[in-house]
């Protein structure tokens, strides 16, 4: 009968004119000694002649690294160049602060189609956006879970429309639409109550009231004359009180905050530290 | 020479060697992607370790960073079934099925690069193995963002301009 192929390829022989394109195992192409399956009791695995799970297997015989590199060489026309001036995450954020996330799914089936692939996730930082300080607020209200506080990103993901394309479209009709609602102000926005504020607020707030009552009265029984409000509101004692309830009351309490608070009190009422 | 046979028609002729007529360069603005984020799924662990050699060295000669490649833990999907096709209850075939991942990132990709990257990689995708790309892709606030509309409509009086 013929020999095989093998017998007569050499060393050195062109690789990739014998598999260039995707092929099953041919056991007289290959010149290996390959042996593959479950081994006989007492023996070895089987032999590469007639061995269904050479077949079976995809095997990777068309894609050596010299037909790679051919490959390549041949594909790197098509490719340009990144812009050398992007080279970092910031410069990127600083530059296109807009980001779009789309999924592209691959899989062999009866059909090539993947309802998921029409999801389209928007985020963008709101640092980056043209937004005073109402307009920000009103838009953090407006949009509620969808905004993160720890990193300042907005993301808005869409699934509403039936094509990739609408569903950008619509991302970016809803960025544009919450961009101008919040720089309106409406009518009933000055109903704006203190339950409402994202931040606490000292001026018109009940401490300040008490904090003033206080040291009026205090001023009165000592027999001062009579020192304004203002002048009261300007001087670093309470000043000093007013900064620390400030950050007691924004960030939380901490071991910082309270010492603050305290030596703040023990200043305005005159306190010394008990012995 | 038979390499260009299965890639559309990207052979370079012999006698021309530096134009190459078959790319064509057109002026709008190239999309840029950030982040191309490869999540290759199969049942076997070896055709996927082959796989990943094939896609970095391809990243590689293209000039395409990779950031980084690792191997999400594999799922195993069990299931339980009865043995016979009538009675014998406590007789029962147990079936599994093994998905290995595989996640390759890619950064700062061009649309064509990406393009003809994509490509490359999804012809050579082995048979029995699936993969999902994550496109990110950034680009500049669009015209009608950059300020508030009400400041070029002074006729309107409902609304407050701020």
């Amino acid at each position: 009968h013929v020999p095989p192929r093998t017998e007569r390829m050499d060393v050195d022989q062109d690789w990739s004119s014998v598999y260039p394109t995707a092929a099953s195992f041919k056991p007289a192409s290959v010149p290996l000694p390959i042996r593959m399956g479950y081994p006989v009791k007492g023996g070895v695995p089987p032999t590469k002649e007639g061995n269904l799970e050479l077949i079976k297997i995809p095997n990777f015989l068309h894609l050596t690294p010299p037909a790679i590199k051919k490959h390549c060489a041949a594909l790197k026309d098509f490719c340009t160049e990144w812009p050398s001036a992007l080279d970092s995450d910031e410069k990127c954020e600083q530059h296109f602060p807009i980001e779009i996330e789309t999924v592209d799914y691959v899989s062999a089936g009866t059909s090539i189609r993947n309802p998921k692939a029409r999801v389209v996730t928007l985020s963008v930082k709101l640092s980056n956006l043209n937004l005073d300080d109402h307009a920000k607020k009103k838009l953090i209200k407006l949009v509620g879970e969808r905004y993160c506080k720890d990193t300042d990103m907005l993301t808005i993901t869409t699934d509403r429309c039936p094509l990739r394309r609408q569903n950008y479209d619509y991302g970016i009709h809803l960025l544009t639409v919450l961009y101008h609602e919040s720089w309106k102000t409406e009518m009933w926005e000055s109903e704006k109550t203190e339950e409402d504020m994202e931040e606490y607020i000292w001026e018109n707030s009940c401490s300040q009231k008490n904090a003033l009552d206080t040291l009026l009265r205090i001023k009165a029984s000592e027999n001062v004359s009579n020192v304004t409000e203002e002048e009261l509101l300007a001087s670093e004692v309470v000043k000093n009180y007013r900064n620390s309830v400030i950050a007691l009351k924004n960030e939380g309490e901490t071991e910082n905050n309270m010492a603050q608070y305290k030596e703040s009190v023990k200043k305005l009422l005159n306190i010394q530290a008990l012995p | 020479d038979l390499m260009g046979a299965r890639l559309a028609g990207s052979h370079v002729d012999t006698q021309e060697p530096k134009t190459n007529p078959l790319i064509s360069i057109s002026d709008e603005p190239e999309t840029l992607y950030k982040r191309l984020s490869l999540l290759v799924k199969g049942h076997d662990k070896a055709v996927l370790d082959s796989y990943e050699y094939f896609a970095v060295l391809a990243a590689k000669e293209l000039g395409i960073s990779v950031e980084k490649v690792h191997k999400p833990p594999k799922k195993i999907e069990r299931l339980t079934l009865l043995k016979s096709v009538h009675i014998y209850k406590k007789h029962r075939v147990q079936y599994e099925m093994r998905t290995h991942y595989l996640c390759l990132e890619l950064k700062y990709l061009t649309s064509s690069t990406a393009a003809v990257y994509l490509e490359y990689v999804q012809r050579n995708l082995p048979e029995g193995v699936a993969m999902e790309v994550k496109k990110t892709k950034i680009e500049k606030i669009p015209e009608h963002i950059r300020e508030p509309v009400w400041d070029t409509l002074p006729q309107v009086e409902e609304t407050e301009v701020k």
